[in-house]
């Protein structure tokens, strides 16, 4: 990547993280306080992180998934379920990544072995999903469309003294921000993250190396839908404590806008999680405060987080140099 | 499934621990098939046998098509033989990927470099990195062992450089120090010429050369002789899949070569009628285009071309050719001027208004311009006549004729295409997308022909069946401009020359009065 668009993305990502400071002054004069604000902020962002870093390592091999949004809705559901059997929230997490890394495994074998077009592949899961949710709602709770489940199954936050306040925070939020470290680190500093960046750019070169590229994709994909499975069952069993059938509201797709805003890289794709999950948090934080609820109304402020996302997208993203093989097959003869 | 990729399994490396004696026999294909069952009726490679010795040069010759790349390929792991046998160091073995072939002992410099553009040098050869923890970097090792290997063959190169930043010919020495990492016994260089310059070409044999007196065995893959009576020891040929014979370079003649190459062929001679001129086709007055930067690249260009002759342009490249030929296709827009065609005016007319005034092109960019690469063969040769009858009738396709049309077309222009409605023109060669193209505009004869580079990169068997089309097109009446860097084509093609210098037409000569010296002069502005 060249410094000079680094740079530029590390500016503007600057410029953002300040008018949200700004932005929660201008709150806290409300009544609304920060250290409130950021815990609300930071429970959206969990999954939204999870998912773009994983497509982030995803696409940097070649493939994209716009299914996120399908991973989360399904792993969301299936995550419960096995919380619900195995009787703890944490376990409910892990399987739904588990479920995750299974979808994402089934899409890189299609779009590796299978040669499919992955978009599609992407799109018929997304369609796939939103029955498949109301199905599995009535095949294993018998009611539609809705399941409230035992408080206790719901990851407890922890708390954490920080200078503004103690910070409640779910353990999950923290593996997130050390799994896009981690990230981070695996693409640019091993071989393993040489071959992802390699699958995607060129991959005649990593064939030619003697290594499968097939293979190195999949591991991608399987490792992205991981990523996105436990974002998906984090957001019933970590934060809304319940499920509803369209519990997901479009954020696999916030995800995939922010991994374009991210152009790939894990850090900047943190940022981009951290700026649209501030947008929503900022949407219920508006929409419970006294004071202020009363002003703008309900369903404006709910609009904020994909107003916010289209803004975004729509000013920051001019040119993203993404991998020249991206969405394409490697056929070698 | 993933434990593989991890750990690596260690490269068994007895097939290169031993020292090489110069002469043995280090790599060894014999009665080699390839066929690509379906595709090709014909067998691609065609019982091969082949050799490669410790010290030597061994050069395979052949023209486009001939199986070269497909022989190399074979040999170093990248496609499946069909039957046959591949022996290393008399031992037979299967080679089934490049890994394999690595483990042998073998590597191979592609023609199309498999470079990531977004990694340094270092980091790409550090992908070549197998029997290691994938957690680990060990990048800057690599980049050490590069510097040494580079000093050892006078491969100027820095391992921390972005291959995105380099030119053609450093990138190919990347290339060569990405196989000479894994210190094979045979190097194989699949036509290592094609992209450098004169200087680079140069300095490359002689780093061949070193590596042949290490007692390395170094194939080199061309289509020119020249390289071959310079580098090689030993010459095996190659001819449409089947091998015509391996000679030692110090007892063949270039003659002998030439025809072991192209088979009993006489090239075109210019046995030319002299030209019937008729009306004026086209007439250029005072033209200006603009270039892509915006400044003019055509400044006040002027002439006439008339039925029955070909006139030629010649000049070096980015003296406003491309611009002058896309204004007169329709292309790009005239700032001034005029272009008149058969008397009408097509000054900044659509390249379709052009196209129906009786202009047929032959682009420059065939590949990008000349067709639709994910179409199919018939379809391709449709862009032009399928929205007129008989192809279409209101507005449907009479795919049963088309399918006739393309097919006597194929034969005509001898196209070497499988299939017209399965085989995506994509897969062609080059030289079969140049025949595709000609089939395509100059079917039926039209009036005035617009002809950029149309020989460039074709074999010599093709450029004479051109030069041979053109010349009975003109006879028929046809009016030909005809541009093109080769002074050569132009000479023995052209009635009348006109030499582009710096967006202006220097001047026009007659054929009988052009020779190289003259034209030389006048195209570098003397």
């Amino acid at each position: 990547m060249k410094l000079g668009a680094l740079a530029h993305r590390l500016i503007w990502t600057a410029v953002g993280l300040g008018l949200l400071a700004l932005v929660s002054y201008e709150l806290s004069q409300a009544g609304i306080r920060p250290i409130k604000l950021l815990e609300t902020a930071l429970l959206p962002m969990t999954p939204l992180v999870l998912a773009a870093v994983g497509e982030c390592v995803n696409e940097r091999a070649g493939v994209i998934n716009i299914g996120i949004e399908g991973i989360f809705l399904i792993t969301a559901v299936l995550g419960v379920f096995w919380a619900e059997v195995l009787g703890s929230g944490l376990l409910g997490i892990l399987m739904g990544g588990l479920f995750g890394a299974i979808i994402g495994g089934i899409l890189g074998v299609i779009s590796t072995y299978g040669r499919a077009d992955q978009i599609i592949a992407g799109m018929g899961l997304n369609v796939m999903s939103l029955g498949l949710v109301q199905y599995l709602l009535m095949a294993i709770w018998a009611f539609p469309g809705i399941h409230v489940f035992p408080r206790e199954l719901v990851l407890p936050r922890i708390a954490l003294p920080t200078p503004i306040g103690v910070l409640r925070i779910s353990p999950m939020t923290i593996a997130a921000i050390i799994i896009t470290l981690l990230t981070a680190l695996l693409l640019y500093k091993t071989l393993l993250g040489l071959r992802i960046r390699a699958a995607g750019d060129k991959p005649e070169a990593v064939d030619v190396a003697g290594i499968n590229v097939n293979r190195v994709r999949i591991f991608a994909s399987v490792f992205a839908g991981f990523l996105a499975g436990l974002g998906g069952a984090f957001m019933p069993l970590a934060w809304f404590g319940g499920l509803v059938k369209e519990v997901s509201a479009g954020r696999g797709f916030i995800a995939l806008a922010a991994v374009v805003f991210a152009g790939l890289n894990p850090i900047l794709a943190l940022a981009a999680s951290f700026i649209f999950g501030f947008a929503e948090g900022l949407a219920f934080a508006i929409a419970v405060t006294p004071g202020v609820k009363e002003v703008i109304p309900f369903h404006f402020v709910q609009m904020t987080p994909y107003l916010v996302t289209v803004i975004i997208l729509a000013i920051f993203v001019t040119s993203r140099r993404f991998p020249r093989a991206l969405g394409k097959p490697y056929i070698r003869e | 499934m993933y434990i593989a990729l991890i750990y690596a399994q260690p490269i068994q490396r007895w097939e290169m621990s031993s020292p090489t004696t110069r002469g043995e026999v280090l790599v060894e294909a014999r009665r080699v098939v390839k066929a690509f069952p379906g595709v090709w009726e014909h067998l691609i490679l065609d019982h091969i046998d082949f050799d490669v010795r410790a010290g030597e040069v061994h050069a395979l010759l052949g023209e486009n098509g001939a199986g070269k790349t497909v022989l190399a390929n074979i040999l170093s792991g990248f496609y499946t033989l069909s039957e046959g046998e591949i022996r290393v160091r008399g031992r037979p073995v299967k080679i089934k990927s490049p890994l394999d072939a690595i483990r042998y002992g073998i590597g191979m410099v592609h023609q199309e470099f498999t470079l990531v553009p977004s990694l340094t040098v270092a980091e790409n050869i550090a992908l070549s990195i197998r029997r290691r923890n994938i957690f680990s970097y060990p990048v800057r090792e690599v980049a050490t062992k590069v510097r040494e290997l580079s000093k050892r063959y006078g491969l100027r190169v820095d391992p921390d450089m972005l291959i995105s930043h380099m030119s053609l010919g450093e990138q190919q020495r990347v290339e060569i120090l990405k196989v000479l990492f894994w210190e094979p016994n045979v190097l194989i260089l699949d036509e290592p010429t094609s992209v450098l310059t004169l200087e680079e070409a140069n300095e490359l044999f002689k780093i061949l050369r070193r590596m042949a007196d290490e007692g390395k065995g170094v194939v080199f893959i061309t289509h020119r002789i020249e390289e071959i009576m310079r580098v090689a020891d030993r010459v095996t040929v190659l001819r449409l899949g089947k091998k015509v014979g391996t000679l030692n370079v110090a007892e063949a003649s270039r003659e002998q070569l030439l025809r072991m190459m192209i088979g009993e062929f006489e090239p075109f001679r210019a046995e030319r009628k002299p030209p019937r001129i008729g009306e004026p086709v086209l007439e250029i007055r005072d033209l200006h285009v603009c270039g892509d930067d915006g400044r003019e690249a055509v400044r006040g260009v002027s002439f006439t071309t008339h039925a029955g002759e070909i006139f030629g342009i010649a000049g070096v490249a980015g003296n406003g050719q491309r611009e002058l030929v896309e204004a007169i296709t329709g292309l790009r827009k005239a700032v001034r001027g005029r272009i008149i065609i058969l008397g009408q005016d097509a000054t900044n007319k659509s390249p379709r208004e052009v196209a129906e005034m009786g202009v047929r092109h032959i682009p420059e960019e065939r590949r990008r311009v000349g067709v639709a690469e994910a179409m199919c063969v018939a379809e391709n040769m449709m862009l032009r006549d399928y929205n007129i009858a008989p192809f279409s009738k209101k507005g449907v396709l009479d795919l049963r004729l088309i399918g006739e049309h393309s097919k006597a077309l194929i034969e005509r222009f001898k196209i070497l295409a499988p299939d017209i409605w399965n085989t995506e023109v994509r897969i062609l060669s080059g030289g079969n997308i140049q025949r595709l193209i000609l089939a395509r505009e100059l079917w039926r004869a039209p009036k005035l022909v617009i002809a950029f580079h149309p020989t460039y990169g074709l074999d010599l068997k093709a450029v004479s069946h051109t030069h041979d089309l053109f010349m009975q097109l003109r006879d028929k009446g046809s009016s030909i401009l005809l541009v093109s860097e080769d002074l050569e084509e132009i000479l023995t093609l052209s009635d009348r020359i006109g030499v582009m210098y710096d967006g202006r037409l220097v001047g026009v000569v007659e054929s009988e009065k052009a020779t190289t010296e003259v034209i030389g002069k006048m195209m570098t502005g003397m």
